[in-house]
């Protein structure tokens, strides 16, 4: 029943936006909401327990562990990523960069990006799931475009016909499936359970090629390298708190539409097929994210190849399998989701204060805005995976992953390039933060609202992911099993 | 009768790969999609289906009337658009067509398992229509013109999907429809806004963003 309510309360939110003409009064309500919105999830995590146990409403929503488990992430990032929002559209607002009206869009847009992202992982049909990943697609692409720059603008046609055309080659993939299902002679179905029981029977060769239209279609949306050439560009010029929830949770849900392909050949074809192509398109992102990290001169472009470096770790976890690399990918996936908004919620004040991209010229942000400093500091660390923090440990377990298995050298690359970013990452920021002020740059205030929404992550990071697969134990085994294809 | 729409299809499909206006690609996408309602319409009599019915009329209202008229309203107004910048000229584009049918003809005989020749000949239409709708999207490099592509790749995809399994389950068609619909506004909208902000909407000029 929760998951109703989940999915109502974005589209709540969506019409008082329109109907509310202070965009405050509407940031503060959208808050609220995805507060509310965050304690539903949490129960509905907490109430799956065993792998078996799902719920459909006339075959129309399936939820299962793995489903629940990207729900839940979901719901943070955009919790944190509304708190965040309330300030940063008033101050834009205060300086004149948007219109009343065009806040008004901004919340708009945010509601109907976050429906149609809780609207993926909670859908059975297949296709309805290619519908729901193309349409937050077209959603965000305003908030790429959001500010109507010509980079802005650039960025987001770049981002649109990419991914559209990416994912025209998944809606391939899912079309061989449906064919592959049709010629067992039942009737006609794209539902994933229905798929999934019929999984042994499936034609093994027209079940591979259509995987593989899946992997480059969904891949494109999730910043695999090679296809991921629209990433930077969109993410650096969005909305600091699209971005957020761009980097940190987007190319999630994109991902979660591979790993429901995957688990059916896993069942099928057994796990090598699918487990090669992670861990190759898994190290090529890492690989080329790591080339591009050490010659970066823009701060959130930086972050954004981060995250196709982060998308590669969690494709290499999901690639080498076993308890430890799925349990690894799987906190990955959350940890990096956290740590991501908190350093695109960092970037996204610095920029503010210094009306700069460029990181060369961004010096002594502790000395400006200590709190940002701080934070932006331990978000550093955090993504970086340095170990008291979160990261950490789902990096060091996807590592254990591939040296149990034997693979020394792709163990040791793997921890070659991640040293790499690390190095690159350090020398950056350490230079942003601290480094001697700029001539003429105050102090500049802080609001509650971007503290909290920082302090909500860093708590997420620093604790609750510890916790979390201790909490929720018996839901983290039954998604490492489902993923498995047991 | 389906082998008469699929040559009409493959007639459109070469009408594409030569425009070298932005008028003739939308009536050339007008012409395609003409065909796959009227394939579409011939399936539904055949079955005597409902949700075949209303496909065809959605293909018809959507497809060759309203999509086709919104893409011809936005060249008129962006007057610098009349020509799509050749990145190569009709002849070779015809002699890749050539290449991408062989391709598709390839693929199709490889991966489904069917005896007839004219089941294989649809599928490798489709294909066809797709491979051809990506060729337009790289090597034709204005805006409008990769939406016509992108719209192209789809109507492949859909005669794809009606071939090989009787088409997607009806309510993910009604949805992929909406998809298409809603996102050739959208796309649209963009157009609009790249011919405001760089006075022309070539996109291979489109290059601030690097690195």
């Amino acid at each position: 029943m929760q998951i109703f309510i989940v999915l109502a309360i974005p589209i709540l939110l969506a019409i008082y936006a329109l109907v509310d003409n202070s965009a405050k009064r509407i940031g503060i309500t959208n808050a609220l909401g995805y507060a509310l919105m965050l304690f539903f999830s949490v129960t509905l995590f907490a109430d799956r327990h065993i792998g078996t146990s799902h719920i459909s409403f006339f075959d129309f929503i399936y939820l299962d562990a793995l489903s629940v488990f990207f729900i839940f992430v979901i719901s943070i990032i955009a919790f944190a990523a509304a708190l965040y929002s309330i300030s940063y559209i008033c101050s834009d607002l205060q300086s004149a960069l948007i219109t009343q009206k065009k806040a008004k869009l901004y919340y708009l847009f945010f509601n109907l990006f976050c429906f149609s992202m809780f609207l993926v992982p909670s859908v059975n049909n297949l296709g309805m799931m290619w519908v729901a990943i193309e349409m937050t697609t077209l959603i965000s692409a305003f908030l790429v475009g959001f500010y109507n720059t010509k980079l802005s603008v650039e960025a987001a046609w770049k981002y649109i016909v990419i991914c559209s055309l990416g994912i025209i080659f998944a809606l391939l993939g899912t079309i061989l499936f449906s064919y592959a299902y049709s010629v067992l002679g039942e009737s006609k179905s794209l539902n994933w359970t229905e798929l999934y029981f019929a999984a042994t029977r499936l034609d093994k060769n027209i079940i591979k090629v259509a995987f593989i239209f899946i992997m480059v279609g969904y891949g494109t949306k999730a910043g695999l390298a090679p296809m991921h050439t629209w990433l930077p560009d969109a993410h650096s010029q969005a909305v600091s708190p699209a971005s957020a929830l761009l980097s940190g949770v987007l190319l999630k849900t994109a991902l979660y539409g591979i790993l429901r392909f995957s688990i059916i050949l896993n069942k099928s074809v057994g796990p090598e097929f699918v487990s090669h192509l992670f861990i190759l398109f898994g190290m090529m992102s890492i690989a080329v994210a790591a080339g591009f990290v050490l010659v970066q001169k823009d701060l959130k472009r930086l972050l954004a190849y981060s995250s196709i470096e982060h998308i590669g770790i969690i494709s290499v976890g999901l690639g080498l399998g076993g308890v430890f690399g799925l349990f690894g990918a799987l906190m990955h996936i959350f940890n990096h989701a956290a740590a991501k908004a908190m350093m695109f919620f960092g970037a996204g004040n610095i920029v503010k204060a210094y009306k700069e991209h460029n990181m060369n010229s961004i010096r002594g942000v502790a000395k400006i805005m200590p709190f940002t400093g701080v934070m932006t500091l331990i978000g550093l660390f955090a993504l970086s995976g340095f170990p008291p923090l979160a990261i950490f440990l789902s990096e060091i377990s996807i590592a254990i992953a591939a040296f149990s298995h034997a693979s020394y050298i792709l163990g040791i690359v793997f921890l070659a390039l991640l040293a790499i970013v690390f190095s690159a990452m350090i020398r950056d920021f350490s230079k942003m933060i601290f480094g001697n002020v700029p001539s003429g740059m105050k102090k500049v205030h802080e609001p509650f609202g971007v503290k909290s929404a920082m302090l909500l992550l860093f708590l997420q990071i620093a604790l609750f992911s510890f916790f979390l697969p201790w909490i929720f134990k018996d839901n983290f085994w039954a998604a490492i099993k489902l993923l498995q294809g047991a | 009768m389906q082998i008469f729409t699929l040559f009409a299809i493959f007639l459109s499909v070469c009408l594409m790969a030569i425009a070298k206006r932005t008028q003739a690609l939308v009536i050339a996408f007008r012409i395609q999609s003409f065909f796959l309602f009227l394939m579409t319409l011939l399936l539904a009599i055949e079955d005597g289906n409902i949700d075949l019915y209303i496909i065809a009329g959605l293909l018809l209202v959507l497809k060759v009337v309203a999509i086709p008229i919104f893409l011809l309203r936005i060249s008129k107004r962006l007057k610098a658009s009349e020509n799509i910048g050749l990145f190569i000229n009709s002849q070779l584009s015809l002699i890749a067509l050539l290449v991408i049918m062989y391709i598709s003809w390839y693929f199709s005989k490889m991966i489904f398992a069917y005896d007839g020749a004219a089941q294989i000949a649809m599928i490798a239409a489709s294909l066809t229509t797709a491979l051809c709708g990506v060729f337009i999207m790289i090597f034709r490099m204005t805006a409008l013109t990769q939406i016509i592509g992108l719209l192209a790749v789809e109507n492949g995809l859909f005669l794809l999907a009606s071939t090989v399994s009787g088409g997607m389950p009806f309510i993910v068609e009604i949805a992929v429809f909406f998809d298409v619909f809603v996102s050739v506004i959208i796309m649209g909208i963009f157009v609009y806004r790249i011919n405001k902000l760089f006075t022309h909407i070539d996109v291979d000029k489109l290059t601030l963003l690097k690195g």
